[in-house]
């Protein structure tokens, strides 16, 4: 059994929702690292190397999430990892992305997009079943 | 006789006997006499005035009856004219009749018998008199329904909103310009089949009652973009037209542009969208710290706990800052804002709000200078207002400042205006962030502006006082060397408000 907890990096650049997350992901057995914007996230990547990441999509601009997922994902270390991307855009556009299937696979390099507001518990259930496929 | 009548009559007759002996009679009788001695005085008075009747001798020395009447008759076709001759036959008779006398009466004649002709006459001048009456009547009525036809048709040409008249048949019957402009059509001749040329929904409209071919009195409405893109928006509302007996005779088409409408309703609803998602941020963050104290499996720390509430306060206030600048923004949009416009010292305001944030200047370490040019410092206006402007551009240059920076506020006259700038020596703007400055809810967001807060309104408060009092600003930023804000304000309002 790995005793080791797993480390999260989240990225979001609105500083009450990146403190709660990263108290409510705790409290479930991890460890999280935060970053407040996509550069931030991207050194913490380097630097923390991270057995997920959880990115807001709109942050400095409208697609910040994606292109930070997309250099991770580019990299050999991050395309190993699960990376999941936040955000409200259905909320305010009524646009829903989806990535199981389709072009938009084709150019959204993470495996999963979450709508906002994210529930804890479902959030954790996506990083776990990433994990477990892993292990397998 | 009824004498009300007030019948005038013409006697030429070269007979003075007889003239001054008729005249007696008929004065007796209630008519207005004149008198001819010969043809040409009787020419000269039958044409001069217009008579009622007119008896004329046959037979005078100068010129004759006949004559005379005719030339009677082409000044006053209506002058009823009888023929008096002692040489009564049926010749003179054909003859004078046929030159427009209405009777001869054979000389010489009993008085009976002239006041029997003249009274037939008189019915006679009546009748041609009602009947003028009447002919006259008509030609001004005819005269009026053309006109009003034309000016119906003005009025339909030159009104703004589309005008289409549709028949039974589908058939266009009546247009007007602005009904072509709308319905995207180059040219329409009337009677031309128009469903098919029709947008579908206009089109829609009209079958509507077409097909059912009963007068129903009620309409229908509809609204469309005839241009994409927002260019033209058209409300298309249609009604039956209804023939005398009660029945369809068409259709009626009233178009208006509503391209304006639309873009206001657009422009409403994103700033509603807009506002609940500023207001929903700072909801969800202290709510989402509330659900942290009260999640049992979650053990926070002391800190926490004094952090999350601080955290909390915070967002609470911002929102509370917001939730006045929105309700100061309604005030201004619904004109409800009660204004004291008297002279104000600008000096004296300038001063009280620099005290008011001293405390703010020195955490920055920053340098505030205040010029004021020699006598430029009143000014007619709200006091509250212009505080409240002039608190918006300092509390933005403290803000955006550096530390250990300068502010300078420069207060100066420039032909009818007074000038205010407040110039920093700040972080700046980039070009597509100073095109969006006034814009509500607008916040620079770079690495520099990461800790700064504010409900992105502060701008559009100011452009909208600046507008109230038909001012002007102007605004000058170099990315990373500060920016500078100047307001223009009319020296008296009154001649601007």
């Amino acid at each position: 059994m790995d005793t080791e907890k797993k480390k999260i990096l989240l990225v979001d650049d609105d500083v009450d929702l990146l403190e709660q997350s990263k108290v409510q992901i705790e409290a479930k057995g991890y460890s999280v690292v935060t970053a407040e914007n996509s550069n931030e996230g991207w050194e913490k990547f380097k630097t923390e190397k991270p057995d997920a990441a959880v990115i807001d999509l709109m942050m400095e601009e409208h697609d910040s999430g994606f292109v930070l997922s997309y250099k991770i994902k580019k990299e050999s270390y991050g395309k190993n990892i699960p990376v999941i991307v936040v955000t409200s855009a259905a909320y305010i556009t009524g646009y829903k992305f989806d990535v199981s299937t389709g072009e938009e696979r084709e150019w959204i390099k993470c495996d999963e997009i979450l709508n906002k507001p994210v529930v804890i518990e479902e959030l954790v259930q996506k990083l776990e079943s990433y994990f477990a496929e892993k292990v397998i | 006789m009824d004498d009300s009548r007030n019948i005038k009559i013409l006697i030429v007759d070269d007979e003075k006997g007889l003239r001054t002996g008729t005249k007696r009679l008929l004065e007796s009788e209630g008519y207005q006499v004149e008198c001819a001695e010969n043809g040409t005085d009787g020419i000269k008075a039958g044409s001069s005035k217009e008579f009622d009747l007119a008896l004329i001798d046959l037979k005078m020395p100068d010129v004759d009856g006949i004559k005379v009447m005719k030339e009677i008759l082409k000044v006053h076709p209506d002058t009823i004219c009888i023929i008096a001759t002692a040489f009564a036959s049926y010749e003179t008779a054909i003859e004078s009749t046929k030159y427009g006398a209405f009777s001869y009466i054979p000389k010489p004649f009993t008085p009976d018998e002239l006041l029997h002709q003249l009274e037939q006459a008189y019915s006679r001048r009546e009748l041609l008199l009602e009947k003028e009456k009447w002919t006259k009547e008509r030609e001004e009525r005819l005269l009026e329904v053309a006109f009003e036809k034309t000016r119906l048709n003005t009025i339909i040409n030159s009104t703004s909103d589309g005008l289409l008249v549709v028949n039974k048949n589908g058939e266009a019957v009546l247009f007007n310009p602005s009904a072509l402009k709308f319905l995207k059509l180059e040219n329409l001749v009337v009677e031309e089949q128009i469903m098919d040329k029709l947008h579908p929904e206009i089109a829609e409209l009209i079958n509507k009652f077409l097909k059912n071919r009963t007068f129903e009195k009620k309409s229908y409405s509809t609204q469309i973009e005839m241009e994409p893109d927002q260019k033209l928006f058209v409300e298309a509302t249609s009604s039956p037209v209804p023939h005398p007996d009660g029945t369809l005779a068409g259709v009626v088409v009233v178009l208006k542009d509503i391209t304006e409408l639309k873009k206001i309703e657009l422009l409403k609803s994103q700033f509603v969208s807009m506002v609940s998602h500023e207001l929903k941020a700072p909801i969800a963050a202290v709510y989402g710290y509330l659900k942290l104290f009260s999640d049992s499996t979650i053990q926070l720390t002391e800190n926490q706990k004094q952090n999350y509430i601080t955290r909390s306060q915070i967002r609470l206030e911002g929102l509370l800052k917001m939730v006045n600048d929105l309700l100061d923004i309604s005030r201004m949009e619904m004109k409800t804002v009660n204004r004291e416009i008297k002279e104000i010292d600008l000096c004296e305001i300038i001063k009280s709000i620099s005290e008011l944030y001293q405390l703010e200047i020195k955490k920055k370490c920053l340098q505030l200078e205040i010029k004021v040019q020699e006598g430029t410092h009143f000014l007619h206006a709200d006091k509250d207002e212009i505080t409240r402007l002039i608190t918006n551009l300092l509390t933005n240059a403290i803000k955006y400042n550096r530390i250990g920076g300068k502010i300078e506020i420069n207060v100066l006259s420039s032909n009818r205006y007074i000038v205010v700038e407040v110039k920093d020596s700040g972080i700046g703007m980039k070009p597509e962030e100073k095109a969006k400055l006034f814009t509500e809810f607008f916040r620079a967001k770079n690495e520099s502006t990461k800790n700064i807060g504010g409900t992105g309104l502060g701008l559009s408060i100011v452009s909208r006082i600046v507008d109230s009092y038909s001012g002007k600003i102007e605004v000058e930023s170099e990315y990373g060397n500060g920016s500078s804000f100047k307001v223009f304000l009319p020296i008296e309002i009154g001649h601007s408000a």
